[in-house]
C-alpha cells in the first residue's frame, strides 16, 4: 500500500456541505422536469391526445358519383366515363425536378411552360402535403397511358390513377346549356366550404349552364373512410379496429337532371340551321319548356373540362365569333320585322287602328323633313293591317308609330316580356332593351323624338331582344296572352329513376289582350306563310310536307349597319355589317303547340336564310308527335350517339357567301344600328 | 493491484444504488420491447445482452482497487485522447459525424468513454492539487482542470458531436464548481447565462417587426438557428425543424395520467417519433405509461443520484469524492438534457437517456461509471 497523501487523510469535511447543496440542486432540477411533465400530460393532456389521433387517422374521401344529364326521353347526354390521370406523389418522387419531370414532359409532350408549372405544383405539394398526390395531367389518352405505363420504372412517384371524367356526349351541341367543369379556385373553395359544402382543392366544379346551376344537386354527398396511417402515410390495416364503427360513411350519388329538350328535335334544328353564328329555339307554347336550343358557334365542353391548354383557351376567348356566348339568351339583337306583332297589337289596343285600316305605301313615310323608307322602294300601294303584316310593309307601321307614339308600343312590348330578364336562371341572360320615351329622354342625346318611335315600330332603333324573349312572346300570342317562364329541366331523378323534384310550368303574367286583336294578328301571321307574297310562303311550301297545318310566321331582316345612299348587296358588305335574318312563329296556328325562333346572325334575309330552318323544325316536331303517339317509349338511359353533321366552319360558310369573317373584331360595328331598316 | 473482494468490504456494497440501477435498466428493456415492436428489429434482446455485459463490467471495476485506477487515470485519459484523434483518420462516418470505430460487428463510440476519462483525470487533478490553507480556486489556479476538460471538449466538438461535448462541459463544470471557485468566477458565470438568455430572447422570442435587430442570429448557420427556433416554438414548422420536438411533445402529452398502455402507443407504433429507441426513448415511456410512471422513473433516477452523491459523501479520500461527483454529474446532465429535450424544455441534441436508450457504448459507459461508484463505496473504510 502506498503511504497516504495529503488528499487521502481528509476526505473532505468541507466537501460535505457541498454534497448537500449539489443533491438539492439536482432534486430541484428534476422537480422542474416533473412540473413540465405535469403541464404536458395533465393540464394539456386532452389537447395532445386529440393531436395524436389527428396524426394517425387519415380521412379518405369517397367520391359521390355525379348525376347524369338526360334529354326528355331519357337519353344520356352527359355522364362520367372511366379515365386515367397522371399523378405525382411528391414524397415518393425523388429527383423530381431534375429527372422525373423532364421525362414526363418528354413522354406527354409538354412545352417548357407547362413543365415549369408542374414543377412548381409538385414543389408546393412537397411542402404542404407530401403524401397528397398532385394531378399533373388529367384524362390521359390511350397513347399517353401506354407510354407512361411502359416507362413506369424510371418515373419514381408517378402513378396513373383511375378517375371518373365528365363525358359530354353531344360534343359542341348544346354546349352553352350543359356547361362544363374545371378546377375549383382557392376563393371558391373557402366560400363554398364556409357555406357547409365539402370541396377539396383539385375538385372540379360546374361552370356555366346546367353544370353550374345544378352543381349542388348533381354533385351528391361525398362519403368518408377513415384509415390508420403511419408517419410515412402507409395504411396499417390491423389497427383499423381503433377507429370504431363509424369509420365509413357511404357517399350519396348526385341527382340526375332530365331536360325538356328532345334530342331528335335538337338534331333536326342543328341539321337544318345553315348559319355559322346564330340561334334556334323551340318552345312549348303552353308550358314554357324548351324543346330545342341551338346556339352557334359552340365550344367543346370535353376540351374545357380539364384538358384545355392556355393556348386553346386564348384562342377561344379571342375568337371574333365569340363561341362562349350563348346567343339564345346572353346576347341581344334588333328584332327587325318580327317585332311588328307588338306594334300591331298596340295599334289595335289604341283604337285608332283596326285590321281593316288602309294606309297607302308609296315606298316610304314622310315625317318632318325626312323620309323613312319602306323596304320595297317602289311601295306596296294601299295596304290594310293584315296585308301589311303579310308583306311586312313598313309604312303601315310608321303610320301607327306616328299616330300613337312610342309609349303604347313600349308598354305592349314590356308586358309581353321584352326589356326584362325571362328568369331562366340556368343559363346567363341579358334583359334586352324595350325603349320608351322615358328611356330615350335618359339615354339619347337630345331626348325622345318621334323618329325614334318610327324606328322602334319596325324593330330597329334601340329595340333589342334575345331570341328566347322573342320565342316566349310568340308563345304568349299563340296561347292567348300567358307569358311563361322558360325552363329546360323537367325533373330531377335519383339513381333509381324516382323523381326527386318536378318542375312545373311557371306563369310570369297573363297579359290582357282582347281575343279579337290576337285573332287578327295571328290571321296576319298565317298569311305570311300561306298566301303567295307572304315572306315565308315559299319556304313553307319547300320545307313542310304537312301543308294542311297552319303555320303562323313572321320573318325579319334586322339591319346592322347604317344604310348608305345606295343599298348594298349582301356580298358587298363585310361579314359583321351584314343583316341578321330572323324567323319567329308558331304552329299549328289554329291550335298552337310549339313556337320557334330562328336567328341567323349576319345571315342575310329572314325569308331565305331563317325561315327554312324553322319550317324543318316544325315539320320534325309534327313527325315526332305522330311517331310517339304510335311507337312505344324508348328504353331510357341509352347513351347518346351524335348523328348530326358537324356545324359548318366559318371557311365553308364563307364559300357560299363570298366574304370571310374578319379574324379580329373591328370596334365600330356595334354602334351603327340606327335610322332605317330593310324589312322583307 | 488488488483483485479480490475482502469480507470487510461487503457491508459497504451500495445495494440501494444497485437496485435502482437494475430497476431502471429492466424498465428500459421492457420499454424497448415496446419501442421496437414489429416490424422493427427487436433490439430489446441485444439491450439485455448489453446489460449483462454491463453487469460484468461493474464486477470487473469493483475488483480493482481504485487507487490503482487513480494511478492509471493519466494513461486512461491519454489513451482516450489518442482514440479521439485516431477517429479523425479511421473513424466511421454516420449522420454527418465521425463518432464510431467499427470493430467487427461492434461499433464503438470513444466519446462515451472519454467522458469517464475526463471525470477520472479531473478527480486526480483535484486530489493532487489539494491545498487546504489556500483560498478557493482563482482563475490562474484553474489552468490544470480547464486544460484537462478543454482538450477532449474540443476534440469531441469537431467530430462534430455537440451533445457529448456539451455533456463533458456541463459535468466538468459541475465538478469544478464543486471544487469551489472564487466568487467573481461564479458571478461571471451567472452573468454569462443571463446574457445568453437575453440574446436568445432578443433574437428569437421578442415580438418585433422584421427585420429584427439580431445580435448573434445572423452569425449562426441556418440549421443551427433553426434548431433554436424549433426548440422555442416547435409548432411553427411542424414538417421541418420543429418536427421532432412537436411530435415528441404530442407523444408525451397524449400519455395523460395513466398512459395508453404497453405497446399501445400510437405515436410509437406508427413511427411518428424519430429515433424512438435511442434519443427519444423517454417519449415512448411517457406516452404508454403516463404521468404517474414518468414520475416514478424520475424518482428512480433521483434515487440513483442521491445514492451516488452519498457514495461520494462517505468516500475515503478526495479522489473518491470527486469521481463520485463527476460520475453523478455526468449521469444527471444526460438525464436532465434528454428528458428536457423530449418534453420540450430544452433544444434537441443527440443525447441518450442513460440505462433506457438502446446502445451498447452508452450502456457500457454508464455501467463503468456505476462500477466506479460501487468500488468507491466498498472501499470506504479500507485503510
Amino acid at each position: 500500500m502506498t503511504p497516504p497523501t495529503l488528499g487521502n487523510t481528509t476526505p473532505g469535511r468541507e466537501l460535505r456541505r457541498r454534497f448537500l447543496w449539489l443533491g438539492l440542486a439536482m432534486t430541484v432540477l428534476l422537480g422542474v422536469l416533473s412540473i413540465q411533465l405535469y403541464r404536458l400530460q395533465i393540464t394539456r393532456g386532452e389537447e395532445y391526445s386529440a393531436k395524436s389521433v389527428a396524426n394517425f387517422v387519415k380521412e379518405v374521401r369517397l367520391r359521390a358519383d355525379r348525376g347524369v344529364i338526360k334529354d326528355a326521353r331519357g337519353t344520356i347526354l352527359v355522364d362520367s366515363r372511366p379515365s386515367f390521370d397522371a399523378v405525382v406523389t411528391p414524397a415518393f418522387c425523388t429527383d423530381c425536378s431534375e429527372q422525373v419531370i423532364p421525362r414526363l414532359a418528354e413522354l406527354l409532350q409538354w412545352d417548357a411552360d407547362q413543365a415549369k408549372k408542374v414543377e412548381d405544383l409538385v414543389r408546393q405539394g412537397r411542402r404542404n402535403a407530401p403524401f397528397q398526390p398532385v394531378p399533373v395531367r388529367v384524362d390521359l389518352t390511350r397513347d399517353e397511358y401506354d407510354r407512361l405505363a411502359a416507362r413506369r420504372d424510371i418515373l419514381d412517384g408517378v402513378e396513373v390513377a383511375p378517375v371518373p371524367h365528365r363525358h359530354y356526349r353531344t360534343n359542341t351541341v348544346l354546349s352553352h346549356v350543359l356547361g362544363y367543369m374545371n378546377e375549383i379556385t382557392q376563393e371558391e373553395l373557402e366560400r363554398l366550404n364556409g357555406d357547409g359544402s365539402r370541396y377539396a382543392l383539385g375538385d372540379y366544379i360546374g361552370r356555366r349552364g346546367l353544370e353550374r346551376y345544378f352543381e349542388q344537386r348533381l354533385r351528391g354527398r361525398d362519403g368518408v373512410r377513415k384509415e390508420v396511417v403511419n408517419a410515412r402515410g402507409q395504411k396499417i390495416e390491423e389497427l383499423n379496429v381503433k377507429l370504431g364503427d363509424n369509420a365509413v360513411v357511404q357517399p350519396q350519388a348526385g341527382s340526375n337532371v332530365v331536360l325538356s329538350i328532345d334530342m331528335r328535335l335538337q338534331e333536326e334544328a342543328e341539321r337544318a340551321f345553315p348559319g355559322v353564328t346564330g340561334a334556334v329555339v323551340a318552345i312549348d307554347v303552353h308550358t314554357g319548356f324548351i324543346r330545342a336550343l341551338v346556339s352557334r358557334p359552340g365550344f367543346d365542353p370535353n376540351l374545357l373540362t380539364g384538358r384545355v391548354t392556355p393556348t386553346q383557351m386564348a384562342q377561344l376567348s379571342r375568337d371574333p365569333l365569340e363561341p362562349m356566348v350563348n346567343r339564345v339568351a346572353a346576347e341581344h339583337y334588333s328584332p327587325g320585322s318580327t317585332f311588328k306583332v307588338v306594334t300591331a297589337l298596340a295599334a289595335f289596343k289604341s283604337g285608332a287602328f283596326r285590321p281593316e285600316t288602309v294606309v297607302n305605301c308609296p315606298g316610304g313615310y314622310r315625317l318632318g323633313a325626312r323620309t323613312w323608307r319602306c323596304h320595297l322602294d317602289r311601295g306596296h300601294g294601299p295596304v290594310n293591317g293584315l296585308d301589311a303584316m303579310k308583306s311586312s310593309c313598313d309604312t303601315w307601321f310608321y303610320k301607327v308609330a306616328d299616330t300613337i307614339g312610342l309609349d303604347p308600343i313600349g308598354e305592349m312590348g314590356k308586358s309581353l316580356g321584352l326589356g326584362s330578364p325571362t328568369g331562366i336562371n340556368v343559363v346567363a341572360e341579358v334583359p334586352g332593351i324595350m325603349p320608351t320615351s322615358a328611356y330615350h329622354d335618359k339615354a339619347s342625346p337630345g331626348g325622345y323624338t318621334k323618329g325614334m318611335a318610327l324606328n322602334s315600330a319596325i324593330g330597329q332603333g334601340d329595340n333589342n331582344v334575345t331570341p328566347l324573349q322573342l320565342a316566349l312572346m310568340y308563345a304568349a300570342i299563340a296561347n292567348g296572352g300567358t307569358l311563361y317562364k322558360p325552363q329546360m329541366v323537367q325533373r330531377l331523378e335519383n339513381l333509381d329513376g324516382q323523381v326527386v323534384q318536378e318542375f312545373k310550368p311557371e306563369v310570369v303574367r297573363r297579359v290582357e289582350i282582347p281575343p279579337a286583336h290576337l285573332k287578327s294578328v295571328i290571321e296576319g301571321l298565317v298569311k305570311v306563310a300561306h298566301e303567295p307574297g307572304g315572306t315565308s310562303y315559299r319556304s313553307r311550301l319547300k320545307g313542310m310536307r304537312d301543308l294542311d297545318v297552319l303555320v303562323a310566321a313572321k320573318t325579319g331582316t334586322a339591319q346592322v349597319a347604317r344604310l348608305g345612299a345606295i343599298r348594298l348587296r349582301t356580298h358587298q358588305m363585310s361579314y359583321f355589317e351584314r343583316d341578321h335574318a330572323w324567323f319567329a312563329g308558331f304552329a299549328p296556328a289554329d291550335k298552337p303547340e310549339i313556337a320557334v325562333v330562328v336567328l341567323n346572325e349576319h345571315g342575310g334575309h329572314g325569308g331565305v336564310d331563317a325561315a327554312p330552318t324553322a319550317m324543318a323544325v316544325i315539320q320534325k316536331y309534327l313527325d315526332l308527335k305522330k311517331l310517339d303517339a304510335s311507337a312505344p317509349p324508348p328504353r331510357p338511359n341509352q347513351p347518346y350517339t351524335p348523328s348530326v353533321l358537324r356545324a359548318p366552319s366559318p371557311d365553308e360558310a364563307a364559300l357560299t357567301r363570298g366574304v370571310k369573317p374578319p379574324k379580329l373584331l373591328p370596334g365600330d360595328e356595334e354602334a351603327l344600328e340606327d335610322t332605317h331598316a330593310t324589312p322583307d | 493491484m488488488q483483485l479480490r473482494i475482502e469480507r470487510r468490504m461487503v457491508p459497504h456494497v451500495p445495494w440501494g444504488l444497485i437496485i435502482c440501477v437494475l430497476g431502471v435498466s429492466l424498465l428500459g428493456i421492457w420499454n424497448l420491447a415496446s419501442a421496437s415492436r414489429p416490424p422493427l428489429a427487436p433490439v430489446w434482446s441485444s439491450q439485455a445482452l448489453y446489460l449483462g455485459l454491463g453487469v460484468v463490467a461493474v464486477l470487473v471495476v469493483c475488483l480493482v482497487d481504485y487507487r490503482w485506477i487513480q494511478r492509471m487515470a493519466m494513461p486512461i485519459y491519454v489513451a482516450n485522447i489518442l482514440a479521439l484523434i485516431a477517429l479523425r483518420f479511421i473513424g466511421h462516418t454516420a449522420k454527418g459525424a465521425e463518432s464510431w470505430f467499427v470493430i467487427g460487428p461492434f461499433r464503438l463510440q470513444p466519446a462515451e468513454f472519454m467522458k469517464i476519462g475526463v471525470v477520472l483525470m479531473l478527480a486526480k487533478v483535484y486530489h493532487d492539487d489539494f491545498r487546504p490553507n489556500e483560498p478557493s480556486y482563482g482563475l490562474v489556479r484553474l489552468w490544470k482542470p480547464v486544460l484537462v476538460v478543454g482538450v477532449p471538449f474540443v476534440l469531441v466538438l469537431v467530430q462534430p458531436d455537440l451533445g457529448t461535448a456539451l455533456m463533458i462541459g456541463l459535468s466538468s463544470l459541475t465538478v469544478i464548481l464543486f471544487g469551489k471557485v472564487r466568487w467573481y468566477l461564479v458571478a461571471t458565470l451567472v452573468a454569462a447565462i443571463l446574457a445568453g438568455a437575453i440574446v436568445i430572447w432578443n433574437d428569437y422570442v421578442r415580438d418585433v417587426p422584421e427585420p429584427r435587430p439580431t445580435i448573434v442570429r445572423h452569425h449562426l448557420k441556418k440549421h443551427q438557428s433553426q434548431r433554436i427556433s424549433g426548440w422555442l416554438d416547435p409548432e411553427a414548422d411542424l414538417r421541418g425543424s420543429g418536427y421532432h420536438a412537436a411530435q415528441s411533445k404530442i407523444a408525451v402529452g397524449s400519455g395523460g395520467v395513466s398512459g395508453k398502455g404497453w405497446r399501445e402507443g400510437t405515436q410509437t407504433g406508427l413511427r411518428f417519433l424519430p429515433e424512438q429507441h435511442t434519443d427519444f426513448i423517454f417519449s415512448v415511456w411517457a406516452e404508454e405509461h403516463g404521468f404517474v410512471l414518468c414520475t416514478l422513473l424520475l424518482v428512480l433516477y433521483g434515487a440513483i443520484f442521491i445514492f451516488g452523491l452519498g457514495v461520494g459523501f462517505n468516500a475515503r479520500d478526495r479522489f473518491g469524492a470527486f469521481v463520485a461527483v463527476g460520475v453523478v454529474a455526468m449521469l444527471f446532465w444526460q438525464v436532465f438534457e434528454n428528458i428536457g429535450m423530449v418534453i420540450g424544455l430544452l433544444p434537441v441534441t443527440g443525447i441518450t437517456l442513460p440505462l433506457m436508450s438502446y446502445g451498447g457504448s452508452s450502456m457500457m459507459s454508464v455501467m463503468l461509471s456505476i462500477g466506479l461508484l460501487v468500488n468507491i463505496s466498498m472501499r470506504r473504510h479500507m485503510f
